[in-house]
């Protein structure tokens, strides 16, 4: 399904070895990635069914290595005869297994070279699906299998052929007679019939969002592990092992220190700006503060920030312009004071809250001032300036709360936007928070925690549809979502 | 859609327009950077425009693009070479003499625009200095604009098609005007089936092959495929016409057409289109800029897709459509031919700041390194290496200001237009 083997992730490069050619080493590997793959549900069908092509075996996914199981589709994409293709793949590796465990032999030394030259070819063979790459392997085989050396009886004087490898010869022609057997009876019609397969429960996703141990009583089997999705178990990291939930939560709160800061600056700051932009319309002021806000508006956050790190956190272009730290949080020990901590924090954070804030600014005060401006050529607030009240009053009391519907509706963006917001600024800043988690587990293709931060997104985008919808109704009674009769 | 004067709205609009300086200064320049783009292998080449050898007179930018599309292959003199130090009896460089990959060593190690250079002369300075290895920055730009232009261009046409038919249909035909046949339904959803598998899944493996290939194969393969797909959707509704007369079949049912959109926008848009693009360059094993700008298409269209079905909704009840019905055209050809045309003026708004968007989201990802091959430079990727080292300010400045730019003009095209459509200004 996705690139990147998460079971050779975790396993380190561990495998790949057996170049010993000890069969006990090479089944042993296979082993530890047999039960690793089984520990993460690798070795199950990705999803409840799947609609493929009839030239694909329902039981690919039991070929339970991702390189050699995207080989075989490439040559069922070519081929389309599984029958014909799996017996090539097999003969293959019946081929590899019989040649581990060689006894040293006096009479040919190079026997060990030999087999392993044929191993490797073996498992080149896994992983080619051009024909030429294939027909020159399955040659270089044949070659290391037939090759004789001479030998002189000395009791007869005669020289006789011997070939100490000679037992797996009719096995590679096993080999070679099933590859030109796949190619002649290649069905090109069958990846254009589809096929359904049901797979039922026992599926990737289902263990991912239900986990396999029993809701109820005693769990009994070692080899079940997963609590699921639902009962807050969100796997581990592919990387170090680590449990995703304690990886989130230690992101999540630099995350939400640093957004909910950006949040009240940027609200403190535009929501007032923006008002007195309305009832200043069209002055000076207005034209000036707007022009500045749509320049900010289009400034794009990763240049600033680049900027601000290239000009503000090194003395290179004039001493006194090294005044911010390049990256980080700080280091806070136990042994700072709370209000060392306090400043240590305040000076990491000042250029990545101006980062965050900047563009709101204009954002914000634009919807505002716009919102504003709809209120103010109502007839009411026209009631109310003719009956002389104080146009404070008017501003504030009677319009401003009916401006901020627009206000609300950005609202409900604000919880999913901080974690897809923060991706440039945390990465920039070198902040351990969710954006640079979500990166990073990009690059590394670490899905446990890459779902996670994708569900967990979701959640919030929903609770910011609640909330804003809850604060419809606060903010203008008139708005109500029960039915009416 | 004609005034008292007799003047066609889109005049009314060109007129307003018009009058908005700011927005023809951005046309201006977007004119500048449309050519920028279109003209870079011209403008910044390792290769000469025109050049003599031995007595044969070459053209080797031009013979460029014949072998890349596959017309002929380069003479003898010109495999494997260093196009910078080779004997010419006389050649024409570009204004910029470098191109974007060419790695000039003696001016590698972040050359300042503003220091000194190792150089034979004026023409061959590094304008706007260079990166660690030597690479020129004012060709990165330029090369860079042409994938500016295409991430617009690209995305904004996927987002377009994708807005206008659906934004159209929801506005057309509301809830409640959409009436097919009970069999037509079911044989269109069992028939989407199939076409998703004839044009995409079994074409899965080629396509990939394609996209690994070049650019162009890949567009190739993509079109086939969507053709291929509405090719097959021809087949139920030809199916269904005679079914239509055998009595339960033949039953109409309404769709709610307009609901089913209208929240499939929303869903859309509460997508953090970076998060996904991130997350889709996690499962995609070879993730290229034009999967990018495929991504960034797919989930642009809402913005067009909400002024369009507005249009609609208020001009499906003017009197020409009705006369239109009454004349009984088909429901097809008054969308198509009768009211998508006079919609079509307020989707430029959602088209300029679609692109305005659409190239913040590449630049950004670019910088994040995520989706551009090695080969391949960009503006985000530029003002990325700016971060090795912080005395290098032309690296952190000028691929910054290029972006900025950019979004601006594409900016003010979209407020220019709302301003000019803004029918409180109509005089």
């Amino acid at each position: 399904m996705a690139p990147g083997d998460p079971v050779e992730l975790k396993l380190q490069g561990g495998l790949g070895g057996g170049n010993s050619g000890q069969s006990s080493e090479k089944i042993a590997t296979e082993k530890a990635y047999l039960d690793l793959s089984q520990k993460l549900g690798r070795n199950l069908p990705a999803f409840y069914f799947s609609v493929t092509s009839s030239s694909y075996p329902d039981t690919l996914y039991k070929i339970f290595k991702k390189d050699q199981r995207e080989n075989l589709e490439k040559l069922i994409e070519q081929y389309g005869n599984w029958n014909e293709i799996s017996n090539y793949f097999y003969s293959a590796k019946k081929l590899e297994l019989a040649l581990y465990d060689r006894k040293p032999d006096n009479i040919d030394t190079t026997i060990f070279e030999r087999s392993r030259a044929i191993r490797e070819g073996c498992n080149s063979l896994y992983r080619s699906y051009d024909d030429r790459d294939i027909t020159f392997t399955l040659s270089n085989i044949k070659k290391a299998a037939v090759s004789e050396i001479s030998v002189l009886d000395s009791a007869t004087g005669q020289v006789s052929k011997y070939n100490s490898l000679a037992d797996v010869i009719p096995l590679v022609n096993e080999v070679e007679s099933n590859y030109s057997l796949m190619k002649s009876k290649a069905n090109k019609t069958a990846k254009f019939i589809p096929a359904f397969y049901w797979y039922g429960k026992n599926n990737q996703y289902h263990r991912w969002l239900f986990g396999d141990v029993p809701w109820f009583g005693e769990n009994t089997d070692p080899t079940k592990v997963s609590k699921g999705f639902f009962r807050g178990d969100f796997g581990n990291s592919y990387l170090d092992g680590r449990p995703v939930v304690s990886i989130l939560g230690d992101a999540l709160k630099w995350t939400l220190l640093l957004n909910l800061i950006a949040f009240f600056i940027a609200y403190a700051v535009s929501i007032p700006m923006g008002v007195s932009l309305a009832v200043k319309k069209d002055s000076t002021y207005d034209r000036v503060v707007t022009a500045i806000n749509f320049v900010l508006y289009s400034l794009p956050t990763f240049w600033i920030a680049t900027l601000l790190i290239t000009f503000f956190t090194s003395d290179y272009y004039a001493d006194w312009m090294d005044i911010f730290p390049t990256h980080g949080v700080g280091k806070v020990g136990d042994n700072f004071t709370f209000w060392e901590q306090f400043t240590d924090r305040s000076y990491h954070f000042i250029l990545p809250i101006f980062c965050m804030v900047y563009g709101s600014f204009a954002y914000i005060s634009r919807q505002m001032r716009g919102g504003m401006l709809t209120v103010l050529r109502q007839d009411y607030i026209r009631t109310a300036f003719a009956k002389g009240l104080d146009p404070n009053k008017v501003y504030w009391k009677h319009a401003f709360r009916n401006s901020l519907i627009p206000i609300i509706t950005m609202f409900a963006s604000f919880l999913p936007a901080m974690i897809s917001g923060s991706v440039i600024i945390e990465y920039i800043f070198t902040i351990p928070g969710m954006g640079r988690i979500s990166f990073e587990s990009v690059v590394a293709r670490n899905f446990p925690v890459l779902f996670t931060l994708l569900m967990f997104s979701a959640i919030l985008t929903m609770i910011g549809n609640l909330l804003s919808d809850i604060l419809y109704g606060v903010i203008d009674p008139r708005i109500s979502f029960t039915k009416k009769k | 859609m004609a005034d008292k004067s007799g003047e066609s709205y889109w005049n009314i609009v060109k007129r307003q327009f018009r009058k908005n300086k700011l927005a023809m200064l951005s046309m201006r320049v977007l004119y500048v950077l449309l050519f920028i783009g279109l003209m870079a292998d011209f403008l910044a080449n390792e290769k000469p425009l025109v050049c003599k050898m031995n007595g044969n007179t070459y053209f080797p930018i031009f013979r460029q693009y014949m072998v890349d599309w596959g017309l002929g292959a380069w003479q003898k003199e010109f495999r494997n070479n260093d196009w910078m130090s080779m004997e010419y009896d006389f050649a024409i460089f570009p204004p910029v003499p470098y191109s974007p990959t060419t790695i000039d060593i003696e001016n590698g190690d972040y050359a300042s625009p503003t220091g000194e250079q190792d150089v034979k002369s004026w023409r061959w300075r590094h304008q706007l200095g260079t990166d660690q290895i030597g690479r020129d920055v004012l060709s990165g730009l330029i090369h860079g604009t042409r994938i500016a232009m295409l991430v617009g261009v690209v995305s904004m046409s996927i987002a377009t098609i994708i807005g206008i038919l659906l934004g159209s249909i929801a506005g057309y035909f509301g809830d409640n005007r959409l009436q097919i046949t009970r069999v037509q339904l079911f044989l269109n959803i069992v028939f989407i089936f199939f076409a998703w598998f004839y044009a995409f899944s079994v074409r899965s493996y080629a396509m990939e092959q394609a996209l690994a290939d070049s650019f162009g194969s890949f567009t190739l393969q993509f079109l086939w495929s969507i053709l291929l797909f509405f090719l097959i959707m021809i087949i139920p509704n030809v199916l269904a016409k005679p079914l239509k007369n055998i009595k339960y079949l033949g039953g109409k049912i309404t769709v709610p057409i307009d609901i089913i959109i209208s929240r499939a926008i929303e869903v859309v848009i509460s997508i953090p289109t970076l998060l996904l693009i991130l997350s889709i360059t996690a499962i995609v094993k070879k993730p290229s800029i034009m999967l990018i700008m495929v991504i960034i298409g797919l989930t642009g269209w809402t913005g067009i897709a909400s002024y369009i079905r507005a249009e609609l909704l208020r001009i499906r009840s003017l009197e020409y459509i009705e006369a239109a019905q009454a004349l009984g055209f088909s429901e097809w050809r008054i969308i198509l031919k009768h009211a998508i045309p006079n919609a079509l003026t307020p989707v430029l708004i959602a088209i300029a700041f679609g692109v305005a968007g659409a190239i913040l989201v590449e630049s950004s990802l670019s910088f994040l390194g995520i989706g551009v091959q090695a080969e391949v430079i960009t503006w985000g990727k530029l003002l990325s290496t700016a971060r090795e080292n912080s005395a290098a300010w032309w690296l952190a400045v000028f691929p910054g200001l290029a972006i900025f730019i950019t979004v601006t003009i594409f900016n003010l095209l979209g407020e220019g237009l709302t301003d000019a459509m803004d029918p409180r200004l109509k005089q």
